[in-house]
Order: structure tokens, then C-alpha cells, then sequence
């Protein structure tokens, strides 16, 4: 979907895709959970991202960089600083779990996320096919959703963010599921875009994965950027530490 | 997005929601009407049967009742939960919010077609004439329906903030289906100053007895007041879009973490 920039121009590096300001975000969830119920996610932070880069984002669960990736799709406005995109550029994220509503059949959902992230109806329906057949899906393409497997589901995510041409995909962990198949056959489609044009944004928890698809790395913990670097420097500095109770 | 875009992306999602919930029911496409007449059918045996109503033509005169009424309430009901039943995709793409119950809105309408061609077939049955008068229903359905959008873009908002209103839209049907003279005749009331207050209040009330007076009365409405409830409405309408618009953001946030 093609998100105009928001309080201000782009700066004049023309290669710039997006770019974070002094970015600051928090929010309150329900009353006495923790910490008066304020979650910090980011404090001031700033970051560029530039045409035809792939920049991983790695930290523990709940370091906020879902969040982060939700602020650089336009989803969520930060509650200070600016997230600047490039004019006229198209962005998706894309990520595992919910966003399929569970009564439509494999095909619909795809149709309807082609759509949602600016396809017209006749182009989304020519994706289709294609999306029928990487999936592996077969019948069950025409099957409810609520009757997927989590792996299933993870190809039919994987692939109709694939298959929508974006210009900045932002991906959230949806490499590492599936069957050790289709997760091969998604990492070579993925190296494909990436050795294109492709601007990519990536979370992950897989080292190997980071080092082999990424330029640049960063590490956030404690909403501040705490490693930024090749993807082999940042993860010698970072240690996966325990859990925070919640998933990022 | 392109308005196009936007209505486009409107009529797919309320497709695709009406072939999934057919797909769903042994019944399929006849719930539709099916359960429209159910209601009609309940309140026929409560009214007409054991409180001996002395209506003649009370078949009809509940019909044009229910019928209208069951299109606002559930669009309503359905819409106000259309943002936050869609927190998947708001959690992954940045789009407008309003596009959930708008899309609801439009399921309904589809449903309603079916449902007015009922009513229409039940009345002309029932012995009454086409009158110059039906020309009227175009404006009225259309009244009807931004009547209907702008209560859902409330009650969608609403629930959006703090998911308990859900409680209170639900309730406020109820209360909306006692005082809007759906099983009980507005004009029939002993004090006419009473008459004029509930249809002048209550544009529902008013809509409701519009759609009878055209259909049974052969006697066209008050433009002055139909065009004070559109126009109100329609005002309605594009302060929800402009407010879900600037605030699209903080409504994701609200969704994603609730």
C-alpha cells in the first residue's frame, strides 16, 4: 500500500527509502499490569535505511521490534519523532499469526491481502495462481482457513507477501516455520528479491539466516539501538537473554 | 487509497464474507430471508396470537416494522465490532479503518435487497396497489441507509476505545426496537401531542412509519423532516471518516493492544 511521508520531506539522498528520527514510542496498556501499565518500546531512536538493503533487527522477545516494524509500515505513529518514506513508495509487512479471517477459503485471503496492500482486483487475481502453486497448498487453497495447520497457514502468508510486489517488505519472523522444505524453498525465493532491488527490513532469532540474507544488523534492547554493524559483529555483542514474558 | 480502490476493496470484502457465511449454514442463502421471517414470525405469535392484537392487517403493518428495523439493528450491531474483529489485518497493513464497517454495511445491504423484494412481494399479496406513492421508497431506503452508516461509524469508533460499549450498543437496540413503534403503532396512541414527539425525536420511529404510510397509507412522508435526517446524518458520516481518518494510527494501537 503506498504510504505518503508524514510531517516532512524525505531528505535529498534520493537513495534513502526510510528513514527514523528521533523515534520515541510507548503505550499504555489495561490498568496494573506492569509498570503502571506503560510499556516502553522506543527511546529516541534513528536509523536510515537505504534502497536495495536488507537490515536485520535483532533483540529478545518483547525488545519492541515488532512494534519498530509497525512504525516503519505507518500502522502506528510514534509518539514522538518522525518516520519518513520515501513519496510514492509501496510497503508491506509481513508476519505470521492472525490477519486471515478464518471462515474464507485459502484463495479468498489471499485475493483480500493482494488488495488491502494496493493490487487492483484483476492483478490480484492473476497472482493467484502462482500463489496456488508455490504454496503447495493444492485443494486446500479453496478450503476454509480455520481448517490450516500452522504450517499451512505460514506458506500462505509467505507467499502472498511474496508474490505482492512491495518496495519495502518487512519481514517478521516467517522464515522460521514450515516444513525444512518449504522453509529452503521461501529462503531461496527470499535471496532472489533480496539480490534485486528489494529494500528489506528483517526480524529474526535465526543467526545463520541473519548472516547469510543480510547487509547491516541492529540490535535493540531497552528501546535504545545497542549494536549496529555487519550482521556477524552485532550478534558477537548480542546474547540471546531470557524471555521477557511476552512475544515483540 | 483511491476512492475506487476503496469501494472496490468495500464490495470484495462483503462477497466474500456472504459466500463464506452461505458456505457455512446447511441453508446457505436462504438464512437470509429465513431469518428476517423468524423474527417476524416470533413477534406475529406474541402480538397477533396470544395479546390478540386488533390490528386487520397486522401481518403486513409488523412486516414493514420488522423487517426495516432488523437492517438497522444488525448492521449496527455487526458494524460495531467490524474494527476490532479486524485486528488481524490491522496489526500487518495500515489501512483506513472505516473500511471494516463500511464493508459490514455493505454485507447487510446485499441481504436487505433480498429482504425488500420480500416485503414488497408480501404487501402487493396482501391486496395493496402500487401506488405513485412507492416512488417515495428510493429516498427513503437511501435515508435509511445513511442513517444506518452513520450509527455504525459511532458504534464502531466507540467500541474501538473501550470494547464495553459493545454492551451498550447491543442494549441500545433492544431499547431502540421498544420505542421506534415497530409492533406498535406510533399514530395509534391516545394523546396526539405524544404521536408527534416520538416521530419527530426519533428518526428511526419516523423512517419505520414513512416506509408504512408509503406502502399502506399510499401517502407520501414529510420531505422537510426526511431531508433534516439525511442531511444530519450525511454530516454525521464525514466527521467519523475525517475522525477515523486523523486518528487511524491511534486506533491500530488501540486494536493491537487490547
Amino acid at each position: 500500500m503506498s504510504l505518503a511521508s508524514e510531517r516532512g520531506a524525505m531528505p535529498a539522498d534520493s537513495e534513502v527509502m526510510l528513514e527514523l528520527q528521533d523515534v520515541s514510542h510507548h503505550y499504555s496498556s489495561r490498568r496494573d499490569s506492569f509498570d503502571h501499565g506503560v510499556h516502553h518500546i522506543l527511546d529516541r531512536v534513528s536509523l536510515q535505511l537505504r534502497r536495495g538493503e536488507t537490515l536485520a533487527i535483532v533483540g529478545r522477545n518483547g525488545a519492541g521490534k515488532t512494534t519498530m516494524l509497525r512504525l516503519m509500515a505507518g500502522i502506528f505513529r510514534p509518539v514522538s519523532g518522525r518516520v519518513l518514506r520515501r513519496p510514492g513508495s509501496s510497503c508491506a509487512l509481513l508476519s505470521l499469526g492472525l490477519g486471515f479471517q478464518d471462515s474464507l477459503s485459502g484463495r479468498d485471503n489471499a485475493l483480500l491481502s493482494a488488495m488491502l496492500q494496493g493490487a487492483s482486483k484483476r492483478e490480484a487475481q492473476a497472482f493467484l495462481a502462482e500463489i496456488q502453486a508455490f504454496s503447495e497448498l493444492g485443494d486446500s487453497f479453496d478450503e476454509p482457513v480455520k481448517t490450516y495447520s500452522s504450517g499451512m497457514r505460514a506458506r500462505l502468508s509467505f507467499t502472498t507477501a511474496l508474490m505482492t510486489r512491495v518496495d519495502i517488505l518487512l519481514i517478521d519472523e516467517v522464515l522460521s516455520v514450515g516444513d525444512a522444505a518449504f522453509r529452503e524453498k521461501a529462503l531461496q525465493a527470499m535471496q532472489a528479491r533480496i539480490s534485486g532491488d528489494q529494500t528489506v527490513v528483517f526480524v529474526s532469532h535465526a543467526e545463520a539466516q541473519v548472516k547469510k540474507l543480510c547487509d547491516r544488523a541492529i540490535w535493540i534492547e531497552g528501546g535504545q539501538l545497542r549494536a549496529e554493524g555487519t550482521p556477524k559483529a552485532v550478534f558477537e555483542q548480542y546474547r540471546p537473554g531470557p524471555p521477557a514474558g511476552k512475544t515483540a | 487509497m483511491s476512492l475506487r480502490h476503496y469501494l472496490t476493496l468495500v464490495d470484495t470484502m462483503a462477497r466474500l464474507s456472504l459466500k463464506a457465511d452461505a458456505s457455512r449454514y446447511f441453508f446457505g442463502y436462504i438464512w437470509w430471508i429465513l431469518e428476517p421471517l423468524l423474527y417476524v414470525l416470533v413477534f406475529y405469535v406474541v402480538f397477533e396470537l396470544i395479546l390478540q392484537n386488533r390490528r386487520e392487517d397486522f401481518l403486513v403493518f409488523l412486516m414493514c416494522g420488522k423487517l426495516t428495523f432488523i437492517w438497522f439493528s444488525k448492521s449496527v450491531t455487526q458494524a460495531s465490532r467490524s474494527i476490532v474483529n479486524g485486528k488481524g489485518l490491522i496489526g500487518k497493513i495500515s489501512v483506513p479503518k472505516s473500511l471494516f464497517p463500511i464493508a459490514v454495511i455493505q454485507e447487510g445491504l446485499y441481504k436487505q435487497a433480498a429482504v425488500f423484494a420480500l416485503l414488497f412481494a408480501v404487501v402487493l399479496g396482501s391486496g395493496y396497489a402500487v401506488s405513485d406513492s412507492w416512488a417515495w421508497l428510493l429516498p427513503i431506503v437511501m435515508v435509511n441507509y445513511l442513517m444506518i452508516v452513520a450509527g455504525s461509524l459511532i458504534a464502531a469508533y466507540l467500541v474501538c476505545l473501550v470494547f464495553d460499549f459493545h454492551v451498550l450498543v447491543s442494549m441500545g437496540m433492544v431499547f431502540l426496537l421498544f420505542v421506534s413503534g415497530i409492533f406498535w403503532d406510533p399514530r395509534d396512541l391516545p394523546d396526539p401531542a405524544m404521536t408527534e414527539t416520538v416521530l419527530a425525536l426519533n428518526p428511526l420511529a419516523f423512517i419505520v412509519d414513512a416506509y408504512r404510510q408509503v406502502l399502506m397509507a399510499g401517502v407520501s412522508p414529510e420531505l422537510g423532516h426526511l431531508l433534516w435526517i439525511g442531511a444530519a446524518s450525511i454530516a454525521v458520516i464525514l466527521f467519523m471518516l475525517g475522525l477515523m481518518r486523523r486518528s487511524s494510527e491511534y486506533l491500530a494501537l488501540k486494536v493491537v493492544t487490547s
